[in-house]
């Protein structure tokens, strides 16, 4: 039996551990006692002195008495009242209080319809203001692209500085001053550093801190549609909520995941959305850069795949049903497919898909030894949260990695060349003590297949517990690794090499730009054409004969397999479309009364897609046939949009775990090649205005003084030669060059690789 | 503008040691962050924002953490002052007994307002959060001593005789 308390008669349950609070909150009850400092994440601080209840004592020594909810551990039988006046009069007035400098000014703030003090004060029944000296004023702060201050606003409830200095770590954000004269904010102006500051917007109770992205297309939150969506900018899988309205997305909230993101989502998640509203997206078909119509784009496909020369390449950055057409596709063709263009990410794919199941977010954050090995907190964010609330409880953290990261003062430092990692995890692992739960976390780029391979056959030694998470930057990392069993890749390149395939058809892959291989591809663009469907004004994307545009992840339906192997299904959210200035009677029999012509924009669905093309091509019934074969082999069971999400099974992971072993080549050269990874960068969040105007500056990172040089001139395998400037970061591994993954892609080179290069000194 | 390191140049000898001291003795180094605060102010006048760097260099915190203590204590002065300080309390009972009335006055003799450096650096007057001499308010601090029943007459001779000397 549970045990309860009693609030205005009533039985509210609670679990062992909970305030009063949070047991009313847990039940759903937050009618019943306003409250503005509690937060979930951030716990009970008795701050804002809004959430009081009357408690009345057992005894008869102590009078009944005013608490604070948040503060008052739940115990069995406690008896405790909000209806009688003097508890009414407190919510009254407390209200009043922290209403006392808040600006009327609520018709222009976007806080307006998600306001927190808003529903409490009207709930908390204040109604007639009674001081009448003026309002006490601050001067805010302009702190970059992304968050916007407007602190007259504030009522003082530290939810922002408990988050950004306690739960993320940030440390250029602080609270100032004393009495009244509390400020929130940075030393001086300028953009927040930390990967969380759009959080700000979220755990604001009221509109000091909104979110600037969204306020340049802003309607008020109840106009916006939404649906369960999932981050598509790295492989954790966090859970959004994207909101639209008119054709137009405008915001990424975050979403509840008690195991992978309970409250907070990183700024790549929420900013990154932006490259759906980049200038030279792709909009319509165009054949050579003339625009065309969907059916002469359909008809010229159809009449390529009918010559029998077309590979089929999918990608990590589609969902898993639509690699899983276009294999069925390529299948009912007779035609290669491959899910990656680099066979190196086709055999990283498929080691971290032959893992065992990663640990949650959440089991991460109750672990206690970490090794961090690489970039891994750059390249999925979110990981950070949990790794910081390890270090709260008192987690060991060991961090082995060629550059400098943000938690080097927590935790022992190990620095290395990029041979170094497989040696790092060694060691660590042998001196794990038993019993004690670890985690390695591993940046995927900085392992490599091998390295992966290795961690694998460490992991194998360890206790139960002791898990492995890769972050990598493609959402469906795991579901394309389905599809790099035995060498596709490889296969596809060689049916090019040898001219079997003259034309590609593309899905949201990037060959020739990011993938991890251009110059295999730009070697062969001139006797290859290449139909791509994307939503990204990729490289290949310009350089695609045939461009077919795509629904963004926003846009459309589908499954994402994270990190852990699990499968999470995504829902369209909105239909993007277009605003005409004027009604255009051939366009549309109604205008809006909007005052404008609303034309929604074809977008296809690479499913759609597929089966237009196989109906075309007088193949449907074998396409079905293979889509189902494959759909029931691989994933029977997919879970619906705002599911927690279902596992792939042990047993087709272990299929995955097939005899080759990847090997190490790194060549030679002086210098040893690393991936530069900022929180930003991402094959989608690179069109993302706002957030790349974040960026860090461009060039080749190397520890100081190891050159004069002012540049650096590096050749591509297909010998074309790249300059970069120098950029010199303390605390960096010698003989290192870092470059960031798309420039390292266009070298043709993988991070662990050596390299030389020509020094351009100064003139 | 000069680096923290040229703050160290600045400061005496006698005083970086004694901060170093400070700096050995505490548990860690962040808990000696008053000490290192005081001394600096004690030695430079006040902590501008090359000293706030260097007390979170010194410290191992960050410039945030440093400000946020800056801030909160009205003692840390991050502005020039006069020769003279007087420190007069606003806090509830001696703005009931005319700490208000006070203050306006101070602002009117030194012609400048509260915070600013009056008469060509004879002083500088500031509010003050409560002294704790509620008893014999208002209260003030003058140049660090607690004066009771501080009223307008011996206001106007503290200011004379700092204005003259």
């Amino acid at each position: 039996m549970t045990a309860h308390f009693y609030l205005d008669g009533r039985e509210i349950p609670f679990q062992p551990g909970q305030n009063v609070l949070e047991a009313l909150l847990a039940m759903g009850r937050d009618r019943d006692v306003p409250y503005f400092c509690y937060h979930p994440a951030l716990g009970s601080l008795g701050a804002c002195r809004q959430c009081a209840v009357k408690l009345y004592p057992h005894d008869d020594k102590h009078p009944p008495r005013v608490m604070m909810a948040c503060l008052l551990p739940a115990s069995a039988g406690l008896q405790l009242v909000t209806a009688e006046s003097d508890v009414r009069r407190e919510h009254a007035a407390i209200s009043e209080l922290l209403m006392r400098n808040h600006p009327h000014d609520c018709p222009i703030c976007d806080e307006g319809g998600q306001c927190h003090l808003q529903d409490m004060t009207v709930r908390a029944g204040h109604r007639l203001r009674h001081y009448e000296n003026a309002k006490r004023t601050f001067r805010s702060q302009q702190l970059g692209p992304l968050i916007r201050q407007e602190m007259n606003r504030c009522i003082t409830c530290y939810r922002c500085v408990r988050f950004y200095q306690d739960i993320a770590g940030g440390e250029d954000f602080g609270v100032f001053g004393s009495r009244d004269r509390v400020f929130f904010g940075r030393l001086h102006d300028g953009p927040l550093e930390s990967p969380f500051a759009g959080n700000l917007a979220e755990v604001c109770p009221t509109g000091v801190f909104t979110d600037k992205v969204y306020h340049a297309s802003y309607l008020r939150p109840w106009d916006l549609e939404t649906a369960a969506s999932i981050c598509p900018h790295c492989n954790l899988g966090c859970n959004t909520a994207p909101g639209a309205a008119r054709g137009r997305l405008r915001r990424v909230r975050q979403r509840h995941h008690p195991d992978i993101n309970p409250y907070f989502l990183c700024d790549r998640g929420r900013y990154g959305f932006r490259h759906v509203v980049h200038r030279r997206r792709p909009w319509r078909h165009r054949l050579r850069s003339r625009e065309i119509e969907r059916d002469e784009a359909l008809d010229r496909l159809t009449d390529l795949l009918r010559q029998g020369e077309t590979g089929f390449l999918g990608s990590p950055r589609a969902d898993v049903q639509d690699n899983l057409a276009w294999l069925a596709l390529a299948d009912a063709y007779g035609a290669p497919f491959a899910a990656f263009s680099d066979p190196w990410q086709e055999a990283l794919a498929r080691e971290i898909l032959a893992l065992p199941q990663a640990p949650s977010l959440r089991q991460l954050g109750e672990a206690e030894r970490i090794l961090i090995l690489g970039q891994a907190l750059e390249i999925s964010p979110s990981l950070r949260l949990p790794v910081q609330a390890a270090l709260r409880r008192g987690a060991q953290l060991t961090l082995a990695s060629v550059l400098p990261t943000a938690l080097d003062r927590y935790g022992e430092l190990r620095r290395l060349r990029p041979d170094g990692y497989v040696d790092a995890a060694g060691d660590w692992c042998r001196a794990l003590p038993s019993g004690k739960r670890g985690v390695i976390l591993a940046s995927a780029d900085a392992l490599g297949p091998a390295g992966v391979h290795v961690l694998r056959r460490l992991q194998e030694d360890l206790p139960p517990g002791t898990g492995v998470v890769v972050a990598h930057r493609a959402p469906n990392l795991g579901g394309a690794a389905f599809f790099a069993t035995d060498g596709q890749s490889q296969r596809l390149r060689e049916a090019i090499r040898v001219g079997r395939c003259r034309h590609l058809l593309a899905l949201a892959a990037d060959p020739l730009g990011e993938d991890g291989d251009a110059p295999f591809w730009r070697q062969r663009s001139s006797a290859l054409r290449i139909s791509l469907l994307d939503c990204l004004p990729t490289t290949t994307l310009e350089a695609a004969e045939l461009q077919l545009p795509m629904a963004a992840v926003a846009e459309r339906e589908g499954v994402f397999l994270n990190y852990e192997g699990r499968f999470q299904a995504f829902a369209r959210v909105y239909r993007p479309a277009q605003y005409h200035p004027h009604w255009d009677p051939s366009r549309s029999t109604f205008p809006l009364p909007a005052g404008g012509m609303r034309e929604e924009l074809a977008l296809w669905e690479p499913r759609d897609l597929a089966e237009a093309l196989a109906q075309r091509g007088g193949r449907l019934e074998s396409f079905h046939q293979r889509l189902e074969f494959y759909r029931h082999y691989l994933c029977p069971e997919l879970p619906g949009p705002g599911d927690p999400g279902s596992f792939i099974p042990d047993a087709l992971r272990a299929r995955f775990r097939i005899g080759i072993v990847p090997v190490p080549h790194s060549g030679t050269g002086r210098w040893w090649l690393s991936a530069f990874h900022w929180y930003g960068d991402e094959a989608q969040a690179r069109f993302a205005g706002e957030l790349q105007s974040l960026a860090p500056v461009a060039g080749v990172r190397l520890a100081p003084g190891q050159t004069q040089a002012q540049a650096m001139l590096l050749t591509s395998r297909d010998g074309q030669t790249r300059r970069y400037p120098i950029v010199e970061v303390a605390g960096m591994a010698a003989d290192v060059l870092a470059l960031p993954p798309s420039d390292l892609s266009d070298l043709g080179y993988h991070p662990g690789e050596r390299i030389d290069a020509l020094e351009e000194s100064a003139p | 503008m000069s680096s923290p390191t040229s703050i160290a140049d600045r400061l005496p000898s006698s005083v970086r040691t004694e901060i170093e001291a400070h700096l050995r003795q505490a548990p860690q180094r962040e808990a000696a962050i008053s000490d290192v605060l005081r001394l600096l102010q004690q030695a430079l006048g006040y902590i501008d924002d090359d000293t706030l760097l260097y007390a979170a260099q010194q410290t191992g915190m960050p410039p945030v953490k440093v400000e946020e203590l800056c801030s909160f204590y009205p003692l840390v002065l991050r502005r020039p002052a006069g020769r003279h300080l007087l420190r007069i309390c606003d806090s509830v009972s001696c703005h009931l007994a005319g700490a208000d009335s006070l203050l306006r006055q101070a602002e009117e003799i030194s012609g400048v307002t509260l915070g600013q450096v009056a008469k060509e650096g004879s002083y500088s007057i500031l509010p003050h959060v409560c002294l704790g001499l509620c008893d014999r308010a208002p209260a003030a601090l003058v140049d660090g001593h607690a004066v009771g029943g501080f009223d307008g007459d011996a206001l106007v001779a503290l200011l004379a005789s700092w204005e003259h000397r």
